[in-house]
């Protein structure tokens, strides 16, 4: 009877280690293997070489939960925006032909200073920033 | 040139017009060698409503500037003598503004870039012909931009600042008794006021919200007639006016000589849009013409029901989309393919203007799609919330087993150290 007893105990305590160990070891190999998808507070983002943007070209990239146009002007300078409308939210896009932002919904459209210049939206895109750090353009927010 | 009695009159009306508190010392620099602008201030007889930041109040313009005079005597008589001109008529008014504004040499020491055709628009207007025709009770510069007052439109204080236009405008059009003589409704401001437009303007402060003038004009002020309103609409609502000048029903309105957006939308009272007003339902707009059976009727019940199907799964994404931040998963990927359903029926609800159910369909099925997306990943992150909860479950039953067993063993071990 103490044998049987015995038995079961060590089973327990052997399951219950093995247990304990996938319940801690999980977590930590979930933790150290990269998430699919970005964090959602970010404070600067690295969005590629500076060589992939050719002049006169745009793109929109996911700054957490921003969407944020970055364009490369004529001139080779950056500009980056909230890539969201002021009038109702929709995503606004660099027109290359007529160098203006534009908003599909209503035809609005913004200078490339993120001035609201024509249509429905009444205030400026909010302003990001583009740098160059070592070869790599960095968007980050305005600093107040 | 005025004569003596009237210069008295003008004095007396001034003084009349007492309630401005100003001092000597209140004389703003600059204007201290101003003899009108002392005596004035020193008598307490500056102007109703008179402000010192009045635009034209700077050194050599002032009153002498406007209403003529000698301003560098403190003699009453010289000073009200020669070229003095005390209250002019309305009649007058445009000439005597327009005397320095119609003046482009003059008025871009100002300001380069100023427009000197404020006067000849002026004469365009519904005010203007009827100042024209003799009617001195109509608008003319003063009854807008004031007489003492007078101060850029971007000063928020400023009667044509575009929070204080539909005000300012109401002081007339608001006036039923004004109003009669002409025949004309008074409930514009009333209509506005409650309007989309504003709402946006005069309560969320919105200046990108039309004011009057907007709509209107400002010097040519005229109510848009049949053949301008869509494009009056359409200076800010561009897509709506496009559409709508593409379909025949642009063209069977300009016969039926109907309104192109008002006819549906309102004029002063133009409401928040809503799904409903499109359809065959009690609050569609498109049954005030269309009747069951015709084509009309058909496209308008087909786009409605387009929209309220994109809008019924973008309200279950919405809805899950809640849950997944409420429970803290993982929302930014759902967010994004939520915000692009919604973009589809923004863009949906401006291609109703189309009258094209392919149009319209091929919008709001791309939303559904975009809704769908956002429902099956976030039914993923629920499902992960789920595993994570269940696994949560199962690692603290094991701790549990193992500490119960862990108490078992050490009473075991003591027990057979005992015997």
């Amino acid at each position: 009877m103490a044998e049987s007893r015995r038995k079961f105990l060590n089973i327990l305590i052997g399951g219950g280690i093995v247990g304990w160990l996938a319940s801690v070891l999980y977590p930590v190999v979930s933790f150290l293997k990269p998430p699919a998808l970005p964090e959602a507070n970010v404070s600067a983002l690295k969005v590629g070489p500076v060589a992939d943007f050719a002049a006169g070209s745009s793109r929109i990239v996911k700054f957490g939960r921003t969407p944020v146009l970055l364009v490369r002007l004529d001139s080779g300078d950056f500009r980056a925006f909230a890539a969201t409308c002021t009038h109702l939210d929709c995503t606004v896009q660099y027109r290359t032909d007529k160098k203006d932002i534009w908003c599909a919904c209503h035809n609005g459209i913004y200078d490339l200073m993120g001035r609201n210049v024509s249509g429905p939206p009444p205030r400026p895109l909010e302003q990001f920033v583009a740098t160059e750090i070592e070869g790599e353009i960095v968007v980050s927010r305005l600093e107040a | 040139m005025i004569s003596r009695p009237k210069s008295y009159l003008f004095t007396l009306l001034l003084t009349a017009g007492l309630g401005y508190p100003a001092v000597a010392q209140d004389v703003p620099e600059g204007l201290q060698e101003d003899q009108c602008v002392v005596c004035h201030t020193d008598l307490e007889a500056l102007p109703e409503n008179f402000v010192f930041d009045n635009v034209h109040m700077r050194p050599r313009m002032s009153c002498a500037g406007c209403h003529g005079g000698d301003r560098t005597t403190d003699d009453e008589e010289i000073a009200h003598a020669g070229d003095f001109v005390g209250v002019p008529t309305a009649e007058a008014i445009p000439s005597f503004c327009g005397s320095c504004h119609s003046d482009i040499n003059y008025m871009r020491q100002f300001q380069p870039s100023a427009s000197t055709d404020q006067v000849s628009q002026y004469f365009t207007s519904a005010h203007g012909q009827a100042l024209r025709q003799g009617d001195e009770n109509v608008a003319t510069c003063i009854s807008c931009h004031t007489s003492h007052a007078t101060l850029p439109a971007s000063d928020g204080r400023s009667s044509v600042h575009p929070f204080n236009v539909p005000d300012m405008c109401n002081g007339c059009h608001g006036d039923a008794a004004l109003m009669a003589e002409y025949g004309f409704r008074t409930n514009q401001y009333g209509d506005f006021v409650e309007s989309v437009h504003g709402t946006a303007l005069l309560e969320r402060q919105d200046i990108g919200a039309p004011a009057c003038n907007d709509c209107h004009g400002n010097h040519g002020a005229m109510p848009p007639g049949i053949q301008s309103i869509e494009n009056v609409c359409g200076m800010c609502h561009v897509n709506n006016a496009e559409f709508f000048e593409s379909t025949p029903m642009a063209v069977a309105f300009a016969e039926e000589g109907l309104h192109a957006c008002e006819e549906c939308h309102g004029i002063h009272d133009v409401a928040k849009t809503f799904d409903d007003m499109v359809g065959v339902g009690d609050e569609s707009v498109c049954t005030m013409c269309h009747d069951e059976g015709d084509r009309g009727y058909e496209v308008a019940d087909s786009i409605h029901a387009q929209l309220v199907m994109l809008k019924s799964v973008q309200d279950s994404a919405q809805v899950l989309l809640e849950r997944v931040q409420n429970i803290g998963m993982d929302d930014v990927e759902i967010s994004y393919s939520l915000r692009d359903a919604n973009e589809s029926l923004i863009q949906a609800r401006t291609a109703v203007h189309s009258f094209e159910p392919e149009k319209t369909g091929e919008l709001t099925d791309k939303g559904v799609e975009s809704a769908r997306a956002a429902m099956a990943m976030a039914n993923e992150e629920i499902e992960g919330f789920r595993f994570r909860r269940f696994g949560f479950g199962i690692a603290t039953l094991f701790i549990t087993v193992l500490t119960v067993a862990l108490f078992f063993k050490i009473r075991e071990i003591e027990s057979s150290r005992a015997s």
